[in-house]
């Protein structure tokens, strides 16, 4: 129960390559926050460093309004929960859940009440006396959650703690740590390269690349209005489509010209251009799968494509389309919305149109790829 | 009908193979075994001789004999009238200390080497990867003028002893530091998250999981010294009561005195033999293998 600030905090290792960059965030009490970002991004360095395992080559790390770049891991008042669980294989769940409240000196009657309290919010009671191995890989992550429970700290770390996991214990453990957070009511910090978990379990999203923050916000803010051209392309699945084209205004207001044809940038979006006085030339405008629909010859703003691949979700369709300039689209249609005897159509080949709506567009500026609404 | 009468067919020739796989197997395992057997046969044949003449009660010299004519414990009561209880006594101390310290030492040194980052680690390490390409023995002269000149020679080669053994020990490192390398370095993380301090780390999680390699460097620390002759000799040379066994029982052997006591050499070897043999019955069973399964994901 603490809130953590960074300030300007940075991470140069010997070999003098910077994995981060001036990193200011100031994370709320009872937050949860999500940093995410590709490999490499300096996410699970930050994380490290607010740890405690990391050097903090400059800037400050706060706790609770301490700051503790110098102390010790074990003093910050942390609980860390590792990607490949770090459990202590020569100890039984009990005896490693236990391990840090016998550092402490807690007396055994309370150790032995809070392991098992916790093993029977986490459901792992029956196997409190066996040792890690003969645990499932979901067991043991939730010894490992088990461990860091049972310290009562004031932040809770977690690092990639579901990636080692398949893809439907996955889901299943998301639901769960959403249900702990409820029952623990304190900070998180959660590092992962998946942005389903990123926005399924975040108050506020913190998108890293290249060790610097591309965008800080909650998960409606990161997906409705990307910042930059990264975030539009890491948030929602599959990645957005980016088109370059022209931004023109004519008298009725601004429009674009993907492959040629004439859309007119209608409603909210339209109006934020307007406000905003957007200069006309050439942008990148992105465009959601989910936003673009199926549309027949001779409709207003109907783009000619073919399609290439037809990729079968169950619910939906992702239509791998190619404009007559060669461009790929990605189009994603719920399998409802097809008209009947329109599906066995949809083979590789087929002659199809596409159109979208001014107010699902997203506008970047060509060469500094930011948001033109947000800049 | 057809299909079944193909299966057969095809089948027994598979059969015959395997038949003539085992067959293979058995006669090449038979032939390892003879040999193996011999082999061990050849490497306890000595043991066997001093074992036998150790209790050889009628000449206490040479024979040309192996079984003795008659039976008895004399060689082994001599043992405690002769300076070898003295001698005995000066190995056991020299053996004990040196394994306690230069376990710890080489423990300590190989986590160190293992676990932190430091300037100078790489080079420490390469500096004593080529120190540790001169025989020993090369200093010898150096060393005996070092511990004339502390007074630790002769009747006190003892306490000189022990400092010779336990000063190189930290170069022994290279086994364990090994071992340690293969544990995953988020266990130490995890503990010390938990709460541990770095010397927590070592001995609530880096060596319970080590212990295979905690035995091995005890015992190693401990045979090292157990055996030595020539630095032993070279530094209590001429005085007997600064003697270990090895330096003490070679005197039995020189020409003047090998028909009085070759029997009793004999009786002094089992004797010595016996503690290195107890210490390893008892350890080994602590050498299980496998002890970091389950810790992370592998």
């Amino acid at each position: 129960m603490a809130s953590v600030k960074l300030t300007k905090v940075k991470k140069v290792y010997d070999n003098n390559v910077v994995a981060v960059h001036d990193f200011d965030l100031d994370i709320k009490d009872k937050e949860f926050v999500v940093f995410v970002g590709p490999s490499g991004c300096g996410k699970s360095t930050t994380l490290r460093m607010i740890a405690g395992l990391e050097e903090i080559s400059d800037g400050t790390v706060e706790i609770d309004g301490e700051v503790v770049n110098d102390l010790q891991p074990k003093d910050r008042g942390i609980a860390m929960v590792f990607q490949n669980y770090a459990l202590y294989p020569h100890m039984t769940v009990y005896d490693n859940i236990a391990f840090s409240l016998r550092l402490q000196k807690v007396p055994e009657d309370v150790i032995y009440e809070k392991v098992t309290n916790a093993a029977e919010i986490l459901g792992i009671t029956e196997y409190l006396m066996r040792k890690p191995r003969a645990l499932s890989g979901g067991q043991r992550q939730r010894v490992a959650i088990g461990r860091a429970m049972v310290r009562n700290s004031k932040v809770f770390l977690m690092d990639e703690p579901l990636s080692n996991l398949d893809a439907k214990l996955r889901n299943q453990m998301r639901a769960e740590i959403i249900l702990l957070r409820q029952k623990l009511n304190t900070t998180f910090i959660y590092v992962t390269h998946d942005q389903t978990e990123a926005m399924t379990l975040a108050d506020r999203i913190v998108i890293m690349k290249d060790g610097f923050i591309m965008q800080v916000g909650t998960p409606e803010e990161c997906f409705d209005m990307p910042q930059n051209l990264f975030v539009a392309e890491f948030i929602g699945a599959p990645k957005m489509n980016i088109i370059r084209t022209e931004l023109g205004k004519d008298g009725s207001g601004y429009y674009v010209k993907p492959f040629g044809v004439k859309i007119p940038v209608d409603g909210s979006k339209g109006e934020a251009l307007k406000a905003k006085g957007a200069a006309t030339g050439e942008i990148l405008l992105g465009v959601r799968p989910e936003h673009i629909q199926m549309a027949h010859a001779g409709d207003p703003g109907a783009i000619p494509v073919t399609l290439e691949v037809n990729e079968m979700m169950g619910s939906e369709l992702h239509l791998h389309v190619f404009t007559e300039d060669g461009t790929r689209v990605i189009v994603r249609i719920p399998t409802i919305d097809l008209e009947p005897g329109e599906r066995e159509k949809l083979v590789a080949g087929y002659k199809m149109y596409i159109t979208f709506q001014g107010k699902v567009m997203h506008f970047f500026n060509a060469e500094t790829e930011k948001n033109l609404l947000t800049d | 009908m057809s299909n079944k009468n193909i299966t057969m067919e095809e089948g027994q020739p598979r059969l015959k193979r395997s038949m003539g796989q085992k067959a293979a197997n058995r006669i090449s395992n038979t032939v390892i075994y003879i040999l193996l057997i011999v082999i061990s046969f050849i490497w306890l044949l000595p043991f066997i001789f001093i074992f036998l003449q150790s209790f050889r009660a009628e000449l206490r010299g040479p024979v040309g004999y192996v079984v003795p004519h008659t039976w008895g414990l004399d060689n082994y009561q001599r043992l405690l009238t002769s300076n070898f209880k003295k001698w005995y006594l000066n190995t056991f101390i020299i053996a004990l200390v040196v394994a306690a310290l230069q376990t710890v030492i080489v423990l300590c040194m190989s986590y160190t080497l293992s676990r932190f980052r430091f300037k100078l680690r790489g080079p420490l390490m390469r500096f004593m990867l080529i120190l540790g390409m001169f025989p020993g023995m090369l200093t010898m002269i150096i060393l005996y003028r070092v511990l004339k000149d502390l007074g630790l020679t002769q009747a006190n080669a003892v306490p000189g002893l022990i400092l010779v053994y336990v000063a190189s020990s930290g170069m022994g490192y290279y086994v364990s530091k090994g071992f340690f390398d293969t544990i995953p370095k988020s266990l130490d993380e995890a503990a010390r998250v938990d709460g541990a301090t770095r010397s927590q780390v070592l001995t609530k999680i880096i060596l319970p999981l080590a212990k295979p390699i905690v035995i091995y460097t005890i015992l190693t620390a401990f045979m090292g010294p157990w055996g030595d002759f020539v630095f032993a000799r070279y530094i209590a040379f001429g005085t007997s009561s600064g003697y270990n066994v090895a330096v003490g029982m070679f005197d039995w052997l020189s020409k003047d005195q090998i028909g009085q006591w070759y029997t009793t050499f004999c009786a002094g070897g089992v004797v010595v033999a016996l503690p290195v043999t107890i210490l390893f019955m008892c350890l080994q069973k602590y050498y299980v293998e496998g002890v970091t399964g389950g810790a992370v994901k592998g």
